[in-house]
Protein backbone atom coordinates (compact mmCIF):
# COMPACT_ATOMS: atom_id res chain seq x y z
CA UNK A 1 0.00 0.00 0.00
CA UNK A 2 1.20 3.38 -0.97
CA UNK A 3 2.52 5.67 1.52
CA UNK A 4 0.29 8.66 2.83
CA UNK A 5 1.79 9.74 5.97
CA UNK A 6 1.52 13.43 6.77
CA UNK A 7 0.11 14.59 3.63
CA UNK A 8 -3.62 13.05 4.75
CA UNK A 9 -6.46 15.48 4.15
CA UNK A 10 -4.56 17.28 1.14
CA UNK A 11 -7.66 18.30 -1.25
CA UNK A 12 -6.71 18.70 -4.97
CA UNK A 13 -9.05 20.22 -7.48
CA UNK A 14 -8.78 20.47 -10.96
CA UNK A 15 -10.85 22.03 -13.62
CA UNK A 16 -10.44 22.73 -17.44
CA UNK A 17 -7.73 25.82 -18.35
CA UNK A 18 -9.78 27.60 -20.21
CA UNK A 19 -13.93 27.83 -18.78
CA UNK A 20 -16.84 29.74 -21.09
CA UNK A 21 -19.58 30.64 -19.39
CA UNK A 22 -22.85 28.27 -19.66
CA UNK A 23 -20.28 25.46 -20.33
CA UNK A 24 -20.56 22.35 -18.78
CA UNK A 25 -17.05 21.46 -17.24
CA UNK A 26 -15.51 18.27 -15.52
CA UNK A 27 -14.46 18.82 -12.19
CA UNK A 28 -11.97 16.26 -11.02
CA UNK A 29 -11.22 16.05 -7.14
CA UNK A 30 -8.99 13.85 -4.78
CA UNK A 31 -8.29 13.94 -1.43
CA UNK A 32 -4.69 11.69 0.49
CA UNK A 33 -6.38 9.70 2.80
CA UNK A 34 -6.12 6.29 3.69
CA UNK A 35 -9.55 4.93 3.48
CA UNK A 36 -8.83 2.00 6.45
CA UNK A 37 -9.74 -1.24 5.50
CA UNK A 38 -11.63 -3.64 7.61
CA UNK A 39 -9.12 -5.86 9.87
CA UNK A 40 -10.40 -9.12 10.61
CA UNK A 41 -10.02 -11.65 13.58
CA UNK A 42 -8.96 -15.32 13.50
CA UNK A 43 -12.73 -16.41 12.87
CA UNK A 44 -12.49 -13.82 10.12
CA UNK A 45 -14.72 -11.49 11.73
CA UNK A 46 -14.44 -7.87 11.24
CA UNK A 47 -12.64 -6.14 14.55
CA UNK A 48 -15.13 -3.59 16.07
CA UNK A 49 -13.90 -0.53 15.96
CA UNK A 50 -13.76 2.58 14.48
CA UNK A 51 -12.34 2.53 10.73
CA UNK A 52 -10.71 5.70 9.51
CA UNK A 53 -12.32 6.58 5.87
CA UNK A 54 -13.88 9.45 3.98
CA UNK A 55 -17.80 8.86 4.18
CA UNK A 56 -18.93 11.88 3.31
CA UNK A 57 -18.05 14.27 0.12
CA UNK A 58 -20.44 17.58 -0.40
CA UNK A 59 -19.71 19.94 -3.26
CA UNK A 60 -20.58 23.03 -3.37
CA UNK A 61 -21.14 26.29 -5.44
CA UNK A 62 -21.09 29.81 -4.28
CA UNK A 63 -22.58 28.40 -1.45
CA UNK A 64 -25.36 26.24 -3.01
CA UNK A 65 -24.92 22.63 -2.57
CA UNK A 66 -24.80 21.03 -5.90
CA UNK A 67 -23.19 17.20 -5.25
CA UNK A 68 -23.12 15.02 -2.11
CA UNK A 69 -21.43 11.44 -1.87
CA UNK A 70 -21.87 8.94 0.64
CA UNK A 71 -18.90 6.85 0.45
CA UNK A 72 -17.56 3.70 1.73
CA UNK A 73 -15.04 1.27 3.09
CA UNK A 74 -15.14 -0.14 -1.13
CA UNK A 75 -13.89 3.51 -2.28
CA UNK A 76 -10.33 3.14 -3.23
CA UNK A 77 -7.72 4.97 -1.23
CA UNK A 78 -6.90 8.76 -1.68
CA UNK A 79 -10.78 8.96 -3.13
CA UNK A 80 -10.95 10.33 -6.26
CA UNK A 81 -14.41 11.92 -7.72
CA UNK A 82 -14.58 13.73 -10.88
CA UNK A 83 -18.33 15.28 -12.44
CA UNK A 84 -19.86 17.94 -14.26
CA UNK A 85 -20.69 21.54 -13.68
CA UNK A 86 -22.80 23.79 -15.07
CA UNK A 87 -20.90 27.00 -14.99
CA UNK A 88 -23.63 29.73 -15.03
CA UNK A 89 -21.15 32.27 -12.50
CA UNK A 90 -18.06 33.10 -11.53
CA UNK A 91 -17.51 31.99 -8.35
CA UNK A 92 -16.25 30.24 -5.82
CA UNK A 93 -16.53 25.75 -5.59
CA UNK A 94 -15.85 24.16 -2.67
CA UNK A 95 -15.16 20.48 -1.93
CA UNK A 96 -14.77 19.04 1.29
CA UNK A 97 -14.64 15.51 2.50
CA UNK A 98 -15.59 14.10 6.03
CA UNK A 99 -14.37 11.21 7.62
CA UNK A 100 -15.16 8.86 10.28
CA UNK A 101 -12.38 10.80 13.02
CA UNK A 102 -15.07 13.67 12.61
CA UNK A 103 -12.25 15.73 10.81
CA UNK A 104 -13.47 17.56 7.46
CA UNK A 105 -10.68 18.35 4.78
CA UNK A 106 -11.60 21.07 2.38
CA UNK A 107 -10.54 22.39 -0.86
CA UNK A 108 -11.69 25.12 -2.83
CA UNK A 109 -11.19 26.24 -6.89
CA UNK A 110 -11.90 29.55 -8.17
CA UNK A 111 -14.42 29.95 -11.48
CA UNK A 112 -13.50 32.66 -13.66
CA UNK A 113 -14.21 33.29 -17.44
CA UNK B 1 -28.21 5.74 3.97
CA UNK B 2 -27.71 8.99 5.78
CA UNK B 3 -25.59 9.67 8.70
CA UNK B 4 -26.98 12.94 10.28
CA UNK B 5 -28.19 12.68 13.86
CA UNK B 6 -31.02 14.48 15.14
CA UNK B 7 -30.60 15.31 18.42
CA UNK B 8 -33.64 17.11 20.45
CA UNK B 9 -32.40 20.34 21.27
CA UNK B 10 -31.87 20.18 25.65
CA UNK B 11 -32.32 23.16 27.89
CA UNK B 12 -30.99 23.91 30.75
CA UNK B 13 -33.73 22.56 32.72
CA UNK B 14 -34.26 19.85 31.16
CA UNK B 15 -30.12 18.53 31.88
CA UNK B 16 -30.52 19.87 35.14
CA UNK B 17 -33.85 17.40 35.59
CA UNK B 18 -31.79 14.27 34.26
CA UNK B 19 -29.04 15.10 36.24
CA UNK B 20 -31.71 15.09 39.27
CA UNK B 21 -32.57 11.77 38.59
CA UNK B 22 -29.30 10.24 38.02
CA UNK B 23 -28.16 11.11 41.75
CA UNK B 24 -31.55 10.30 43.12
CA UNK B 25 -31.65 7.26 41.80
CA UNK B 26 -28.26 6.38 42.62
CA UNK B 27 -25.09 4.41 41.12
CA UNK B 28 -26.09 1.53 40.10
CA UNK B 29 -28.41 3.63 37.62
CA UNK B 30 -25.89 5.82 36.48
CA UNK B 31 -23.22 3.19 35.83
CA UNK B 32 -25.55 1.52 34.12
CA UNK B 33 -26.72 4.55 31.60
CA UNK B 34 -22.65 4.23 31.45
CA UNK B 35 -22.37 1.43 29.83
CA UNK B 36 -25.55 2.13 27.77
CA UNK B 37 -24.20 5.09 26.57
CA UNK B 38 -21.07 3.70 25.05
CA UNK B 39 -22.85 1.37 23.03
CA UNK B 40 -24.73 3.83 21.64
CA UNK B 41 -22.35 6.14 21.01
CA UNK B 42 -20.90 3.35 18.95
CA UNK B 43 -23.63 2.13 17.44
CA UNK B 44 -23.86 5.58 15.51
CA UNK B 45 -20.10 5.91 14.70
CA UNK B 46 -20.17 5.90 11.16
CA UNK B 47 -16.89 3.88 10.45
CA UNK B 48 -18.06 1.25 12.69
CA UNK B 49 -17.69 -2.01 10.93
CA UNK B 50 -21.41 -3.39 9.47
CA UNK B 51 -22.95 -6.75 9.01
CA UNK B 52 -22.26 -8.43 5.78
CA UNK B 53 -24.96 -8.42 3.13
CA UNK B 54 -25.97 -10.24 0.75
CA UNK B 55 -26.29 -8.02 -3.04
CA UNK B 56 -30.53 -8.67 -3.15
CA UNK B 57 -30.51 -7.61 0.55
CA UNK B 58 -28.74 -4.30 -0.33
CA UNK B 59 -30.96 -3.41 -3.23
CA UNK B 60 -34.30 -4.37 -1.28
CA UNK B 61 -32.79 -1.89 1.93
CA UNK B 62 -32.14 0.82 -0.77
CA UNK B 63 -34.96 0.91 -2.89
CA UNK B 64 -37.84 -1.65 -1.36
CA UNK B 65 -39.57 -3.47 -3.74
CA UNK B 66 -39.62 -0.96 -6.33
CA UNK B 67 -38.98 -2.38 -9.77
CA UNK B 68 -35.79 -1.08 -11.69
CA UNK B 69 -35.59 -1.27 -15.32
CA UNK B 70 -32.79 -1.81 -17.40
CA UNK B 71 -31.42 1.32 -18.60
CA UNK B 72 -30.99 0.32 -22.54
CA UNK B 73 -28.60 3.00 -23.41
CA UNK B 74 -30.03 5.54 -21.44
CA UNK B 75 -27.32 5.12 -18.86
CA UNK B 76 -23.49 3.96 -19.77
CA UNK B 77 -21.43 1.94 -17.03
CA UNK B 78 -17.44 2.30 -18.05
CA UNK B 79 -15.23 0.12 -16.30
CA UNK B 80 -12.84 -2.61 -17.13
CA UNK B 81 -13.43 -5.81 -18.02
CA UNK B 82 -10.30 -6.94 -16.42
CA UNK B 83 -9.12 -5.38 -12.93
CA UNK B 84 -5.56 -6.25 -12.45
CA UNK B 85 -5.94 -4.53 -9.24
CA UNK B 86 -9.14 -4.80 -7.16
CA UNK B 87 -7.61 -1.92 -4.77
CA UNK B 88 -8.06 0.71 -7.27
CA UNK B 89 -10.95 0.25 -10.47
CA UNK B 90 -11.46 3.51 -11.88
CA UNK B 91 -15.30 3.33 -12.61
CA UNK B 92 -17.13 5.82 -14.77
CA UNK B 93 -21.45 6.24 -14.86
CA UNK B 94 -22.95 8.54 -17.08
CA UNK B 95 -26.53 9.08 -18.33
CA UNK B 96 -28.29 10.23 -21.07
CA UNK B 97 -30.97 11.47 -19.07
CA UNK B 98 -32.13 15.22 -18.24
CA UNK B 99 -31.10 17.45 -15.79
CA UNK B 100 -33.53 20.17 -15.35
CA UNK B 101 -35.59 20.83 -12.55
CA UNK B 102 -38.86 19.08 -13.44
CA UNK B 103 -36.83 16.18 -13.95
CA UNK B 104 -33.53 14.91 -13.72
CA UNK B 105 -30.84 12.13 -12.05
CA UNK B 106 -31.40 12.27 -7.63
CA UNK B 107 -28.94 9.71 -7.39
CA UNK B 108 -26.57 7.38 -8.54
CA UNK B 109 -25.50 4.07 -6.89
CA UNK B 110 -22.74 2.34 -7.54
CA UNK B 111 -22.94 -1.75 -6.15
CA UNK B 112 -20.62 -4.16 -6.74
CA UNK B 113 -22.32 -7.91 -5.75
CA UNK B 114 -19.56 -9.74 -4.13
CA UNK B 115 -18.28 -6.90 -2.07
CA UNK B 116 -18.72 -8.06 1.61
CA UNK B 117 -21.19 -4.76 1.58
CA UNK B 118 -22.12 -4.20 -1.92
CA UNK B 119 -22.59 -0.53 -1.94
CA UNK B 120 -19.27 1.31 -3.06
CA UNK B 121 -21.00 4.78 -3.44
CA UNK B 122 -24.09 6.89 -3.58
CA UNK B 123 -23.89 9.92 -5.37
CA UNK B 124 -26.53 12.92 -5.06
CA UNK B 125 -27.06 15.38 -7.70
CA UNK B 126 -28.80 18.86 -8.39
CA UNK B 127 -29.33 20.10 -11.51
CA UNK B 128 -26.96 22.38 -10.82
CA UNK B 129 -24.36 19.88 -12.38
CA UNK B 130 -25.79 20.18 -15.86
CA UNK B 131 -25.20 16.08 -16.87
CA UNK B 132 -25.12 13.30 -15.03
CA UNK B 133 -21.84 11.71 -15.49
CA UNK B 134 -19.67 10.62 -12.15
CA UNK B 135 -16.54 9.05 -11.68
CA UNK B 136 -14.84 7.62 -8.76
CA UNK B 137 -12.15 4.89 -7.39
CA UNK B 138 -14.03 1.38 -6.16
CA UNK B 139 -12.26 -1.83 -4.38
CA UNK B 140 -13.40 -4.73 -5.62
CA UNK B 141 -13.08 -7.98 -3.19
CA UNK B 142 -13.23 -10.48 -6.27
CA UNK B 143 -14.25 -11.07 -9.85
CA UNK B 144 -18.36 -9.72 -10.03
CA UNK B 145 -21.62 -7.70 -11.27
CA UNK B 146 -21.26 -4.31 -10.96
CA UNK B 147 -24.22 -2.61 -11.13
CA UNK B 148 -24.88 1.47 -11.99
CA UNK B 149 -28.11 2.01 -11.23
CA UNK B 150 -29.49 5.95 -11.19
CA UNK B 151 -32.54 6.95 -9.74
CA UNK B 152 -34.70 10.11 -11.12
CA UNK B 153 -36.52 12.70 -8.99
CA UNK B 154 -39.13 10.66 -10.08
CA UNK B 155 -38.64 7.71 -8.78
CA UNK B 156 -38.15 6.18 -11.63
CA UNK B 157 -34.92 3.51 -11.29
CA UNK B 158 -32.60 2.07 -13.85
CA UNK B 159 -29.64 -0.21 -13.79
CA UNK B 160 -27.06 -1.14 -15.89
CA UNK B 161 -24.45 -4.13 -14.98
CA UNK B 162 -21.05 -5.40 -16.09
CA UNK B 163 -18.68 -7.90 -15.27
CA UNK B 164 -15.46 -7.43 -13.48
CA UNK B 165 -13.00 -9.70 -13.83
CA UNK B 166 -10.62 -9.07 -10.55
CA UNK B 167 -7.06 -10.44 -10.63
CA UNK B 168 -5.72 -9.17 -7.16
CA UNK B 169 -8.75 -8.51 -4.52
CA UNK B 170 -8.36 -5.07 -3.25
CA UNK B 171 -10.52 -5.52 0.47
CA UNK B 172 -8.73 -7.08 2.46
CA UNK B 173 -11.19 -10.16 3.01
Amino acid sequence: MAEVGADIGRVRIRLPSTIAKGEVIRVRALVTHPMEVLSFDKERKPIPKNYQFVYKIVATYNGREILQAETTQAVSQNPFIAFPLKVTEPGKLVISFTDTNGKTYEGSAEIKF
Amino acid sequence: MKLELDVPKLTRRDLLRALGIIGSTGVAVSLGLGSFMTVAAQQTQPGMPQPDEKVDATIKRLFGNRSISPADGKVKLEAPHIAENGSVVPVTVEADLPMTPQKHVKSIYIISDKNRRPLNAKFSLTPEVGKAAISTNIRLAETTDLRAIVEMNDGALYMVKQEVKVTVGGCGG
